[in-house]
């Protein structure tokens, strides 16, 4: 059926051959080399280097400190979102360019303006010091690393749906009665939550593999503030291929595990949505 | 009262989108707001519902003040054009949605929404979601969900707009028994003038913001007070007549009619004569019409719609011919005419054939403000004064015309006027240094009202009125209300009293602003603020005008003699337009608001 209706590029057989060609070479293939990769180690080796205490301190960092990220920028990324769809207010065109600068900057220039900003002698460093909140070379500020860098994939998935979202509803809610609070969770919440769950996915599977700002504002200690790619790079620099490929192996794994859950979720959440909207 | 609305007004940036809407709506009663796309009704009505504030004025509903009550409070149901149905719950959640916010008991929720069902004729849809409903079935979810919470208040923002037509009248049908039935207080905005009067025990009309006239379907129908409803419900033939002593004149021709209340005195003076096209009759020759004679003309087009047949007939623009108050495009006269099968039958008539054409029936509209002459002294300047944007706005919106005179002497205190005798209408002068002699000139020689215009006057946002002198108080609100229903602006009486006024004096300065502000709005349905302001009156007028731009004065005078004594350096100075008006030191002034109709007498004289 969808073989012959007309369309605009040149037929699905072209098509579907690129789609799996470019796939295949640009995807596929190398994580194949990296599972063969890690399978050619032997089973002890493989869990010598993948179960180390250092290994599994830099999981809980690059998963938890994604994780939290991408869930900062779900709070942020949607109030920025509401702002920008919502108001009308001069300097919104820049501030709407600007969202898009963490895609476009190299990280790791992020990464050193960060390190500057929040550094204990930095701008904002020196008055968290007192405090006695460290920032940079903290756990703390690998996550303000990654939020930076997942910001834009939230607030790009959830304006368009937040543009769908009538005046008109919200305005027929509060006629009915409902309070502020309860029309954004029954009216508008329900309307924008796949959209919102598509921007965490993004901004947490960039967060996972985010490489090049963390390094600088990380400080890189053994089991406290070192990331998974980092340790991976580690590694590559003692020409320790297998264990490379054997810890990329496990980020792989838990990476796709952690997305597909995320896209049944969504999966679930767009039948209930595609249903009402037929 | 179940709504109550006083002195509405509602700006957006700075223009009034809803001007000065006062409107009282009883227990029970369906009321239609009808206007034209950008009329403010809809604006109008989410003011009601609390959607968006007012910027000046108070709503009350059922004797509440709610003002400042946000929406959720005003216990109000609204209906929107595009449903606003929640997409992602069932028809049963959806009605249950007020309910469920107020708490309510799931099985009270049930027989409720039950009961709202059947009322809409949906029963057995619960578990639907909105998506799998037609348009005209979602519309009716809606009504039920906006009446769940037993609202005192049910407001309908153009329910109809997105139906076929056929869908459209069932909806309408229901509506109507579900609002008898409940005998709840309703209120429809609408553009579609037949929906209106299928509907509404009233109807409210509304143009640039403003509520024109509010009346039952049929008397607005037949009589109108303003250009504006008269043409907006049903066509309508608008012909510039004269109103004398002894009744009605079209173009040469005395039309004998039976007494008509005079606008302006026993003095004769223009008028507008609103004629229906269902109100004309068309014969083979004069002596077959059985209506009083008006014209001859020539069939220029016929068109079959059924019931009815619309035809345009070309007036021949002979000395007999009625002048048309407006004519479409290219300047050529035609009347709408209507016929009935009945008619057609009778008489059948073919594309140019010459026919006589009487009329039945005349309404005579009471508005002062008739049509434009331009007057000035050469033919260069009358061509531009009548090109000038303002004049040409204003000459649209009333859907009227401009003509040019041409007075060589104008402002020469000895001569004589031109040709005519008369100036009909409104006379437009352009501003220049010697104007007030002009305008001075122009009132001796009988012209009522005198507008001057300065050559970039654009339309005005506020507009000042003021009268010299007491008697003609009457006919200067009747201008001003006439005006200000064909511009969107803010009307302001600006009562002066001398600077030496005793205070023992000023309360009642006050009581006379008071006074005419209530006339205003009893008589002549305008809405006004007042100020009371102390000094001269030529000098105070002229520093608030001065104030902001964007304003015209109407201003109005007994004494012609005194005028460029009085308000000399006030017109020659004049950046904006300013609208004179004279009148006679009359002694019973205030008719001119009851609508005139006039049964024509057959005329076959």
């Amino acid at each position: 059926m969808a073989l012959r209706q007309p369309n605009v590029l040149p037929g699905f057989g072209l098509t579907f051959g690129f789609t799996t060609f470019f796939l295949s070479a640009l995807v596929l293939l190398p994580l194949c080399a990296l599972v063969l990769m890690a399978a050619s180690m032997q089973w002890h080796d493989f869990v010598h280097v993948v179960l180390s205490p250092r290994a599994l301190g830099s999981y809980r960092l690059s998963f938890g400190a994604s994780f939290l990220a991408a869930a900062i920028n779900l709070v942020f990324g949607f109030i920025i979102a509401w702002t920008l769809v919502r108001y009308e207010f001069p300097g919104r065109k820049l501030i709407d360019a600007l969202i898009d600068m963490p895609f476009a900057l190299p990280t790791a220039v992020s990464g050193i303006a960060l390190t500057t900003v929040f550094a204990q002698n930095g701008w904002i460093g020196q008055y968290l010091e007192p405090l006695g909140i460290k920032v940079a070379y903290t756990w703390i500020g690998v996550t303000v690393a990654l939020t930076l860098i997942g910001m834009p994939f939230v607030v790009r998935s959830v304006q368009p749906a937040l543009l769908e979202v009538q005046r008109d509803l919200e305005d027929a809610a509060e006629t009915l009665g409902a309070g502020r609070f309860y029309v954004f969770r029954r009216i508008i919440l329900p309307t924008v939550l796949p959209a919102l769950l598509t921007g965490f996915t993004l901004a947490f599977a960039r967060a996972v593999g985010e490489y090049g700002s963390v390094i600088f504002i990380a400080g890189n200690l053994p089991l406290k503030t070192e990331i998974t790619p980092l340790l991976i790079v580690i590694h590559l620099e003692e020409f320790d291929y297998k264990g490379a490929a054997a810890l990329g192996f496990v980020m792989l794994v838990i990476s796709f595990c952690m997305l597909l859950t995320i896209n049944l979720l969504q999966a679930w959440g767009r039948r209930r949505h595609v249903q009402s909207a037929r | 009262m179940s709504i109550t609305l006083d002195q509405v007004t509602k700006r957006y940036q700075g223009v009034p989108v809803v001007n000065d809407v006062s409107l009282d709506i009883g227990d029970g009663e369906f009321f239609v707001l009808l206007g034209p796309s950008g009329s403010g009704k809809s604006t109008l009505l989410r003011a009601i519902a609390g959607l968006s504030g007012v910027d000046h004025g108070r709503i009350s509903l059922h004797g509440r003040d709610v003002t400042h009550v946000a929406a959720r409070g005003r216990g109000v149901g609204l209906v929107f054009q595009n449903y606003a149905l929640f997409r992602h719950m069932t028809v049963a959640e959806n009605i249950e949605f007020a309910l469920r916010v107020r708490r309510v008991k799931a099985a009270e929720r049930r027989q409720r929404r039950q009961e709202l069902l059947r009322l809409v004729a949906l029963e057995g849809m619960d578990q639907r979601l909105p998506a799998q409903l037609s348009g005209g079935q979602q519309q009716r979810v809606a009504v039920a969900r906006a009446l769940a919470h037993k609202p005192e208040v049910l407001l309908l923002d153009e329910p109809f707009g997105a139906l076929d037509a056929k869908i459209r009248e069932e909806l309408r049908r229901t509506i109507r028994e579900v609002q008898r039935e409940l005998g709840i207080t309703t209120v429809l905005v609408t553009h579609d003038q037949e929906e209106a009067f299928a509907l509404a025990d009233r109807i409210g009309v509304m143009n640039l913001g403003r509520l024109l006239e509010i009346g039952r379907p049929h008397e607005l129908y037949t009589r109108p007070a303003t250009r504006f409803v008269a043409t907006f419900l049903g066509a309508a033939n608008l012909i510039l007549a004269r109103q004398t002593k002894d009744g009605i004149r079209f173009g040469e021709r005395p039309v004998s009619a039976r007494a008509a209340a005079p606008i302006h005195g026993a003095r004769e003076h223009e008028v507008v004569a609103v004629v229906r096209p269902e109100e004309i009759e068309v014969a083979p020759s004069r002596e077959a019409l059985s209506s009083g004679y008006m014209c001859k003309g020539a069939v220029d087009e016929i068109m079959f719609t059924g019931a009815l047949e619309r035809m345009r007939i070309r007036l021949d623009g002979g000395n007999d011919s009625p002048s048309l108050a407006y004519s479409n495009g290219d300047g050529t006269p035609y009347l709408e005419v209507t016929r009935t099968l009945h008619e057609q039958r009778a008489f059948q008539v073919g594309r140019g054939q010459t026919v006589a054409i009487g009329v039945r029936r005349v309404h005579v509209l009471p508005t002062p403000l008739s049509s434009f002459t331009v007057c000035a002294p050469n033919e260069a300047l009358a061509g531009a004064l009548t090109q000038q944007p303002l004049l040409v706005e204003l000459a649209t919106r009333m859907k009227t015309r401009i003509s040019a005179r041409l007075e060589p002497q104008l402002g020469v205190p000895t001569a004589a006027c031109g040709d005519k005798a008369a100036f009909p209408g409104t006379t437009v002068i352009a501003s220049q240094p010697d104007v007030a002699h002009q305008a001075e000139w122009l009132l001796k020689r009988g012209a009522d009202e005198v507008l001057i215009l300065p050559g970039n006057a654009s339309p005005p946002q506020r507009v000042l009125i003021h009268w010299a002198d007491e008697p003609v108080r009457s006919a200067t609100l009747a201008v001003s209300a006439s005006m200000l229903r064909h511009v969107s602006a803010e009307a302001v009486y600006v009562g002066i009293m001398p600077d030496v006024t005793p205070s023992a004096q000023r309360p009642h300065g006050m009581r006379a602003l008071l006074d005419a502000r209530s006339e205003a709005q009893a008589v002549h349905g305008l809405e006004m603020r007042t100020e009371l302001r102390f000094g001269e009156v030529a000098h105070e007028l002229a520093r608030q005008l001065g104030e902001v731009p964007g304003q015209m004065l109407i201003l109005g005078v007994c004494e012609v003699a005194r005028l460029v004594e009085r308000f000399g350096t006030l017109l020659e100075s004049a950046r904006w337009p300013v609208l004179i008006v004279r009148r006679e030191n009359e002694s019973e002034p205030s008719q001119a608001q009851h609508a005139i109709s006039t049964a024509v007498v057959a005329d076959h004289g």
